[in-house]
């Protein structure tokens, strides 16, 4: 049941999926990894579509030049932790839910443990040996991992379904090389806007995931495109690699 | 035979959009995509190396289905053939 508060504030989206729908969002916990580009919309939309736990973690201190593309932190977040500006822009955007910002960096000895019983995993992200760790410990827990990745004018998403969809590993199993990458904000703000698309859409039962098939934008060209993607059997995280979990035979 | 290549990203600002081939039958995909990328000296180096192999983060899409770099050397083209070419991207 919804409180009249609730009923009220999420009006216009419980015309969408209801109020089932809205009570599946306030009983769902999230896990976003980090507050930056990404994070930013991404946390934003999730907060006030009124997701009720979201844990978001970064170990960064704001940077001025952060500040083209992390929308939730200011001029006067300058020198502040990322967490601190994270937890006060997201309460005021939604009080009523529960956000716990971590300073900390993800790491394998502490990801199970940042992780916790969350209802999904976040990529937000500017590396890949961290995206492959996020994208073990979802496939090991049974939870969806929301991928994003943004370079410049580019940017990419997909929706991975332990057991049922291809992983991170299986389309990307080398990571490009590490660079200061350019990027302009609004990038963040589309790819990201479709990861919280992507969580909305899960946790409300709505519509058709990315699943099994990764999104590109081309805001140079202003076309999105799609590109098919298929379980690798050999993956090394999923499928009969080395380390493997053997599910990759299962039809996707 | 015809085969459709689509560059993504970076790659296609370098090398174009949508390039339809129509390589001579027996044609192998990374000797297709090399002689596609020669018409840019910069696009070429951004999927090949020195060696002119596939740089290791390059992603070769055939059909939906993701070959390895390593062996898009001796997987031959077959008529109706659609090949991705994708710069995995990093940020966040």
């Amino acid at each position: 049941m919804l409180s009249e508060r609730e009923r009220e504030r999420y009006k216009r989206q419980i015309l969408l999926f209801g109020e089932d729908g809205q009570a599946r969002l306030r009983d769902a916990h999230i896990f976003i990894a980090g507050a930056g580009g990404l994070g930013s919309p991404i946390s934003i939309y999730l907060a006030v579509a009124g997701v009720g736990t979201i844990t978001i973690v970064d170990m960064d201190t704001v940077d001025q030049t952060n500040l083209n593309r992390q929308i939730l932190h200011t001029d006067r977040d300058i020198g502040k932790k990322k967490t601190v500006s994270a937890l006060s822009r997201l309460r005021e955007y939604n009080p009523d839910i529960t956000i716990n910002a971590i300073d900390t960096t993800i790491s394998p000895e502490n990801v199970r443990q940042l992780v916790g019983r969350a209802d999904g995993i976040v990529d937000a992200m500017d590396n890949y040996p961290i995206r492959y760790l996020l994208n073990r410990v979802a496939l090991d827990l049974g939870i969806p991992f929301f991928h994003g990745a943004i370079r410049g004018f580019y940017g990419q998403a997909t929706t991975i379904l332990p057991g049922e969809t291809p992983c991170l590993e299986c389309v990307f199993p080398k990571a490009p090389p590490r660079e200061v990458f350019p990027v302009v904000g609004v990038t963040a703000g589309m790819i990201g806007t479709v990861q919280a698309t992507e969580v909305v859409k899960y946790l409300t039962k709505s519509g058709r995931l990315l699943a099994g098939r990764l999104f590109t934008w081309d805001g140079l060209l202003a076309t999105a495109e799609e590109i098919a993607i298929i379980q690798n059997p050999a993956c090394r995280a999923c499928g009969h690699g080395p380390d493997g979990k053997g599910s990759g035979e299962r039809p996707v | 035979m015809n085969v459709r290549v689509r560059f993504f990203a970076r790659f296609r600002e370098l090398l174009g959009t949508d390039i339809l081939a129509a390589p001579a039958e027996g044609t192998v995909l990374a000797d297709q995509i090399r002689e596609i990328a020669r018409k840019n000296s910069e696009g070429y180096a951004a999927i090949f190396d020195d060696q002119g192999d596939f740089r290791e983060f390059v992603i070769v899409m055939r059909n939906g289905k993701r070959i390895e770099t390593t062996d898009a050397g001796t997987t031959t083209l077959v008529d109706g053939d659609e090949i991705a070419i994708f710069p995995p991207v990093a940020g966040g």
